[in-house]
């Protein structure tokens, strides 16, 4: 079943364009993840498919259902959108209880329950305004979670948190995703959305100008082996008459991206001992997802 | 009717903390303390004398120690004062959202946007209904300190009856302020009308149009400035509430359809 659909979403802010012919499909129990750059159009896609803002043409569907006023499940969806803010007078209790009110809920245990698992139980009568960045973050997590949605839409959801938070986000929404729910989250942190998501999208100028699984991100990634011997120029002619691509670059470092050497680095290594250069450091370069997401960008630019 | 009372809870909630207010009760609870002085100075022909600018403007207003002068201080504090208060308080709970940035977590719950509005609406009479009704206990509880002469109980009808009136009429020329602060984003669109609406309102009525202008109606029922409240015929209260009713619908539609960025 698809969780968020998408069908060919235009809006433009004057004659900016903050979402251009956008089709999306995210899956029951995926979590997927989207990237792109401050003002390619992530939170914009967001708000319309939270119903606050209206796309000038194209069709959003949620749970199968189109989105429309008479759309009645928003308490299967938790959101997070930009920056949480809270009520700066009121407790963490307090600013929960509005949602819980506001949400129509009947178990008070939901609140003491997501207090607990966001770890904010020290905190819990502490008001909004002196709270950490990260407990302000966990806050707006608990407003999202509280209601035990199927579908969470965040974005950039581990900002301002620190390491031990960011592994406890990371954690919750697997388990979350785990139990059933699914996950659509933003962020800039390439690194996160790569340890977390199923499947991602890349969204540049308002369009999706990429769309994989992280299989297929693995695949497409840049992979080379980097050498380094004393005698940098000797070991690319012996490589070279072996027949490995290998280019000496301007770091002084031979690269090899043949995938015979980068699947049998230790051919190549025995290799250059036999022809007496022996290596001094011998690894797998392996693209990370902000090297390919700023190739994809200017791939797509260009 | 259950998603309406949870609503109204929450705005409870999110107001009970505010230093709003209790800003706004002291504010407005220098109408009858003001009131009060002016006794004490008219009810002593030595201060009179001593008390300078406030007995030249108690001797202008031609208040005299009695619980029909005094009424009418409160009266005019409704009409004239409680347009900027009442306004004050319009702004803060529709413009709240938008400057703390909760807004956006609004837009999307099971409760109606619709409701959520029409909650803060209800919370805007009963705040603006607990102004006046705590300066009209402030004033009796000086004017008895003060020993004001007692008066017949349909003049006190007709006093209060004024008193209430002039409030209705405040808080419903408030109603528009609403969506000011929607459409604007915030308090400053919204303080920005109602000083406007002060300026147009004295400029308006001076021209001898007030009668029609909504936000001067209020002063002319109190009779600030004078015995004006016959000027106000049905056409007058027709535009006060029609007033009322477009700035009520002009907010639920604007908040409803319009693209929320912030």
């Amino acid at each position: 079943m698809e969780i968020i659909s998408t069908n060919a979403l235009v809006k433009y802010f004057g004659t900016t364009p903050a979402c251009d012919n956008m089709s999306i499909h995210v899956k029951e129990r995926e979590i997927y993840g989207f990237l792109g750059l401050n003002g390619a159009g992530k939170t914009t896609l967001i708000r319309m498919i939270l119903g606050m803002i209206k796309p000038d043409s194209g069709k959003i569907a949620l749970f199968g259902q189109p989105l429309a006023p008479q759309f009645n499940q928003w308490n299967d969806i938790g959101y997070l959108v930009e920056t949480p803010y809270a009520y700066p007078n009121l407790s963490v209790t307090e600013n929960l209880k509005v949602y819980y009110k506001l949400r129509q809920l009947t178990n008070p245990a939901l609140l003491e329950d997501i207090i607990e698992k966001l770890k904010l139980t020290k905190y819990k009568d502490k008001k909004a305004k002196v709270l950490s960045l990260g407990n302000q973050q966990r806050l707006g997590l608990a407003k999202a979670l509280m209601h035990q949605p199927k579908l969470l839409i965040l974005d950039e959801p581990i900002n301002g948190l620190d390491p031990e938070g960011i592994v406890e986000v990371r954690e919750l929404l697997k388990d979350l995703a785990s139990k059933g729910a699914t996950i659509f989250l933003s962020s800039h942190i390439l690194a996160e959305i790569s340890r977390i998501a199923n499947r991602i999208g890349i969204i540049h100028e308002g369009k999706l100008v990429q769309e994989l699984t992280t299989h297929e991100l693995t695949d497409r990634l840049i992979k080379k082996l980097v050498v380094k011997t004393s005698y940098n120029t000797q070991a690319v002619q012996e490589l070279l008459r072996a027949g490995y691509k290998a280019v000496l670059t301007v770091h002084d470092e031979i690269e090899i991206t043949d995938h015979n050497a980068i699947a049998n680095p230790e051919h190549l290594a025995t290799l250059l001992v036999e022809k007496h250069l022996p290596p001094q450091q011998l690894y797998l370069f392996t693209e990370d997802l902000e090297m390919f997401f700023l190739r994809t960008i200017r791939t797509n630019k260009s | 009717m259950n998603q309406q009372i949870q609503a109204l809870q929450v705005e409870f909630i999110k107001n009970k903390y505010s230093n709003i207010l209790w800003v706004t009760f002291i504010a407005f609870g220098l109408a009858p303390v003001m009131g009060g002085v002016f006794i004490l100075i008219v009810q002593d022909p030595e201060a009179l004398t001593k008390a300078g600018g406030l007995a030249t403007k108690a001797q202008a207003m031609h208040f005299e120690a009695s619980w029909t002068s005094y009424f009418g201080v409160l009266t005019q504090a409704i009409g004239v004062g409680g347009v900027l208060v009442f306004g004050f308080v319009a702004s803060w709970i529709f413009g709240r959202e938008y400057s703390e940035g909760t807004a956006k977590d609004m837009l999307a719950l099971p409760t109606s946007r619709t409701k959520i509005l029409n909650a803060k609406f209800i919370v805007y009479g009963i705040w603006c209904l607990a102004l006046a009704l705590s300066n009209l206990l402030t004033a009796l509880l000086i004017g008895a300190m003060l020993q004001l002469p007692s008066i017949a109980s349909q003049v006190v009808l007709l006093l209060l009856t004024d008193y209430l009136i002039t409030t209705l009429l405040t808080v419903l020329v408030g109603v528009p302020i609403a969506f000011f602060a929607i459409w604007g984003k915030g308090y400053l669109a919204p303080l920005g009308f109602v000083a406007l609406t002060l300026v147009f309102a004295q400029i308006i009525a001076a021209t001898g149009y007030g009668s029609y202008f909504p936000w001067s109606i209020p002063g002319l029922y109190s009779g600030a400035g004078g015995a004006y409240k016959e000027m106000l015929d049905n056409y007058s209260y027709a535009v006060l509430i029609l007033t009322c009713i477009t700035g009520y619908l002009a907010t639920v539609i604007y908040w409803k359809t319009a693209d929320q960025t912030k």
